[in-house]
């Protein structure tokens, strides 16, 4: 197959996505019809073969896991409290009670699968107060849709999970390696609220009493233990990420218990909200491995990764070329199909560069938290904007994001210039 | 334009040097060193994202004509195969040789019959000892600790001179030796080094237990496709291929027993400096006599349940 | 009738994860504490995804949650967009009856073999994947009955009733839908904002 007919397919696939049909659908069909017509009826029990591997992954199990311990956390009202404790400890700072959004956000992260649940949720608790206060709307729903992001860095992290599925990676090195820059982008965000409010004095929360912080502190314990089990699992070598999500869910659980949570109906919507996204995630990456084993068969991205190497370029340019890239794609597709359409086609290319697989990971899933706040299409836009009761328009919350969007950019510079923020503590186990 | 198609899935990138240097190139170069109208169409089994354990499946529907298969997985299908390593069987490079001998046909007339795959040839990636986090002196001593695992006759064996068997991934193993999630483990001595297992344990036991054999699988309508004199031209080069293999494999293995314990010359791996645990006449008896004792049984009592004469034809044709 | 199956669905793949969670838990102290080990945890985690993942979407096809873009959808006209939603239930069914036909070919192969994992507890394969086969069957089924009703829809009601029910979950309801939720456990509970508001 040339490259010019797999470059058709491709495009005839994104507008059939683009245009409404389920993405799974989209691109299995694709997968399917390449294989038959390449390969002929054989591909079909062999298609079979995919689907049965793919699904019998313990490493995958991780997923709908993750998902379930966010999920016992947010409905348990565990998840809500965080932004009282914060708000406590960090209204004083310039800027006030904004470094609550992103602090919540990212206390919450390192505890939920998905940024749509962290946005949503802390967008519903703080909004009322900020607007109470009368924050700048703007610059309070920016907050709001840049912490959002966070969810998929800071581990555990769904999006790190499915790259690694799709590219033989372990979990647990990636998720090592998101811990660093995770931290050090949520303080880049810190210090760009401080700076940017440092003459706002209206917005500086009124002090609060010591014993008064200490008390509210207590809401910040289940995240942060939950948080710790499983990445201490991780780190210390006791459990794989699947295992560690499975400690972090039984954690989740037993503090659900105790804050008397736990009923007949709080199970019901936990299972209901987990078995829908994580169907949801699952079926995409099936139908990813389907098509995949075309593109692999075909040899196609052996063709494109022989005529980059020719090119002669240097890693550093190839990235800076990528990062173009999916700043563009980022714009109108959605995250996790921009993953498990891309890496399959990237990754190659980049591995016979010699750049890092665990840090080409924390770079896609950079450029994924980009996607997110960059309009026309970007989930957490969407999401902070619907919980915004006043009316107003969205191009807010897109001005808000849009400073997020430069400090993520020079962020991914960074990383490019020191890689081993990322892969320091992956190494060095 | 009459070329035959030959799509082919190898060992995985991960499994190492023999795939590097010998595998790859014999198949990229096959056609012009038989001479054979062949297309060649090369992929390494970990970029389709199909898992071993499907290759016989995935051999036998025809969507790969030829297959490097790795018999301990593909052994879900055909527990047959696991005949020619039993832990025990195959402690040396010519206790392997003479196996194979003794057994390829029986399998080979089993793949035939059951998945329409002709056997090409069948070669070790080494024997498989044991590295252990932890001071031992004989095999006795493994009593009470935690053993990493691969597989079902493995783990009884484990079990039968005293240790824990644990199941972890190939992956997982470095880590959990650090930290001492597990104390031993069981892999080939030049895999061990180049995933660096000797940075994480401090002894070696020097005993086979397995030879970590694998095979060169056809399809056998690809194969009819072959003129006789063809045919005899490819087993030739495979035949070759297979000779190459056990060279380099024993080779690798040599080295690699050097490296580990810092003795020279040490040129392809890394120099490490575990203790070498002296193998005593006893430990080489107890392996031994786990092929009777332990592996035979576990595995005569599921192979029987899929193929009827499995065991009686094993014992038959390892009869002298 | 579809809300029971879906609940039940729901029920039996939460507690299949909160019974391989505390398996999970249970090996962990096992292997630290006592030295022992149940030796297939692993493969169990595996069975358990096969299973659960497939139960998982049938929950999300009734729950219309398996991702579509709205970019476009959004600005179609009624007419257009209930074609679109046909089009993606009959296309989603079909890729479901496709999972449906190879699990059959896979479990058939697995009975003729007679295959055995090859792993320390040497499971028979055909009972992971058979209960696999089942929920793969399930979804087909539960994917040929909405396509059933939405044609019946698509005859007895007005396009927008059938859009309503058949159209992607967008941002919108599923935020509406967080919100609900937030209401409904902040009212037995500590109101966060307005403890927020009574401070200043
Ligand atoms: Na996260
Ligand atoms: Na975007």
């Amino acid at each position: 197959m040339s490259i010019l007919a797999a470059s058709i397919g491709f495009a005839v696939m994104l507008l059939l996505m683009v245009i409404g049909l389920p993405i799974a659908v989209v691109m299995a069909g694709a997968g399917l019809i390449g294989g038959l017509v390449a390969f002929g009826p054989y591909f079909v029990s062999t298609g079979g073969a995919v689907v049965w591997s793919v699904l019998n992954n313990p490493v995958l199990t991780a997923i709908p896991l993750f998902v379930l311990l966010g999920e016992l956390l947010l409905r348990s009202g565990i998840a809500d409290r965080m932004y009282l404790a914060m708000s406590a400890w960090m209204g004083r700072l310039p800027g006030g009670l904004l470094h609550s959004n992103i602090g919540t956000s990212a206390l919450f992260a390192a505890t939920s699968g998905s940024s749509v649940a962290t946005a949503a949720t802390v967008g519903t608790v703080a909004l009322p107060s900020l607007q109470a206060r009368n924050y700048c709307m703007r610059k309070s729903l920016g907050t709001l849709a840049a912490g959002g992001t966070l969810g998929i860095l800071i581990p555990p992290s769904v999006n790190l999970l499915v790259y690694g599925s799709l590219t033989n990676n372990s979990i647990g090195k990636l998720f090592l390696a998101g811990l660093v820059p995770g931290l050090l982008l949520t303080l880049c965000f810190i210090i760009y609220i401080a700076l940017s409010n440092r003459n706002e004095v209206n917005n500086q929360e009124a002090s609060v009493s010591l014993a008064e912080k200490i008390r509210l502190s207590k809401h910040l314990v289940p995240p942060l233990v939950v948080f710790g089990i499983v990445m201490g699992g991780i780190y210390s070598g006791l459990a794989t990420a699947t295992e560690s999500a499975a400690l972090g869910v039984m954690a989740a659980l037993a503090f659900a218990y105790a804050h008397k949570a736990i009923s007949k109906q709080f199970f019901l919507d936990c299972f209901r909200q987990t078995a829908q996204i994580s169907g949801m995630i699952l079926l995409i990456i099936t139908a990813a491995f389907i098509l995949n084993l075309t593109i692999s068969l075909t040899g196609i991205v052996d063709q494109l990764t022989q005529s980059v190497v020719s090119l002669g370029l240097s890693p550093f340019s190839l990235l800076l070329i990528l990062v173009g890239f999916y700043l563009l794609l980022g714009m109108f597709m959605d995250v996790l199909s921009m993953q498990v359409l891309t890496i399959p086609i990237t990754y190659p290319v980049v591995t016979s560069l010699g750049i890092d697989p665990i840090w080409y990971g924390i770079f896609i899933v950079l450029m994924c938290e980009v996607a997110l706040i960059t309009p026309p299409v970007g989930m957490n836009l969407f999401v902070v904007h619907s919980v915004r009761k006043d009316g107003g328009d969205i191009r807010d919350v897109m001005w808000g994001a849009l400073p997020y969007v430069c400090i993520m950019m020079l962020f991914v510079m960074l990383i490019m210039l020191l890689p081993e923020l990322v892969i320091w503590l992956p190494q060095h186990l | 334009d009459d070329a035959i198609d030959l799509r082919v899935m190898g060992q995985p990138m991960a499994t190492g040097l023999i795939q590097k240097n010998l595998e790859q190139p014999f198949f990229e170069n096959l056609a012009e060193t038989s001479g054979l109208p062949l297309k060649v169409n090369y992929k390494a089994a970990d970029t389709t994202g199909i898992k071993d354990t499907e290759q016989l499946r995935v051999l036998k529907s025809g969507m790969f004509d030829l297959i490097s298969l790795r018999l301990s997985q593909v052994s879900r299908d055909e527990p047959t195969i696991l005949g020619l390593d039993l832990v025990g069987l195959n402690p040396t490079y010519a206790a392997g040789a003479h196996t194979i001998s003794q057994y390829q046909a029986v399998v080979d007339k089993r793949l035939q019959e059951r998945f329409n795959t002709k056997l090409l040839g069948l070669w070790p990636f080494g024997p498989q000892v044991l590295f252990c986090n932890h001071p031992i002196s004989n095999l006795e001593d493994v009593a009470g600790l935690k053993v990493r695992v691969y597989d079902q006759n493995l783990a009884k064996f484990v079990e039968s001179i005293g240790g824990v068997p644990i199941p972890i991934s190939f992956g997982d193993v470095h880590q959990s030796l650090a930290l001492g999630v597990i104390d031993c483990a069981i892999t080939g001595t030049s895999s061990a080094n180049t995933a660096g297992w000797p940075e994480v344990s401090t002894h070696m036991l020097p005993i086979g237990f397995q030879l970590g054999m694998n095979g060169y699988g056809i399809n056998l309508n690809t194969w009819n496709k072959l003129s006789d004199q063809q045919q005899a031209t490819l087993q030739a080069s495979f035949d070759q291929l297979v000779k190459d293999i056990w060279g380099y494999s024993e080779d690798l293995y040599k080295e690699s027993l050097r490296c580990n314990v810092g003795e020279k010359p040490c040129d392809n791996l890394t120099s490490y400096d575990l203790v070498k645990v002296p193998v005593r006449e006893q430990d080489l008896k107890t392996v031994s006599e786990t092929v009777m004792k332990v592996s035979y049984p576990t595995w005569a009592e599921i192979c029987d349940q899929s193929n009827p004469s499995c065991s009686a034809e094993w014992t038959a044709a390892m009869k002298d | 009738m579809l809300k029971r199956l879906d609940n039940i669905t729901n029920i039996i793949f939460g507690g299949i994860f909160l019974l391989l969670s505390l398996l999970i838990v249970l090996e962990t102290l096992l292997r630290k504490f006592f030295n022992l080990s149940l030796q297939g945890i692993d493969e169990l985690s595996g069975y358990a995804l096969a299973l659960g993942a497939c139960l998982a979407f049938s929950s999300a096809l009734i729950g219309r949650s398996h991702m579509r873009i709205d970019l476009l959808y959004s600005k179609y006209p009624t007419w257009l967009r209930s074609l679109f939603n046909l089009l993606s239930i009959i296309s989603l069914s079909l890729f479901a009856c496709f999972l449906f036909y190879v699990s059959w070919q896979i479990i058939q192969e697995t009975q003729e073999y007679g295959s055995t994992a090859p792993t320390a507890w040497s499971t028979p394969l055909i009972w992971p994947q058979g209960a696999w086969f089942a929920a793969l069957a399930l979804f087909s089924l539960i994917s040929l009955l909405l396509v059933g009703k939405a044609i019946l829809l698509l005859f007895t009601k007005d396009l927008q009733q059938f859009n309503q029910q058949f159209g992607p979950k967008g941002v919108l309801e599923e935020v509406a839908q967080e919100m609900d939720d937030f209401n409904s456990r902040s009212q037995n509970d500590i109101k966060a904002s307005s403890l927020l508001g009574e401070k200043a």
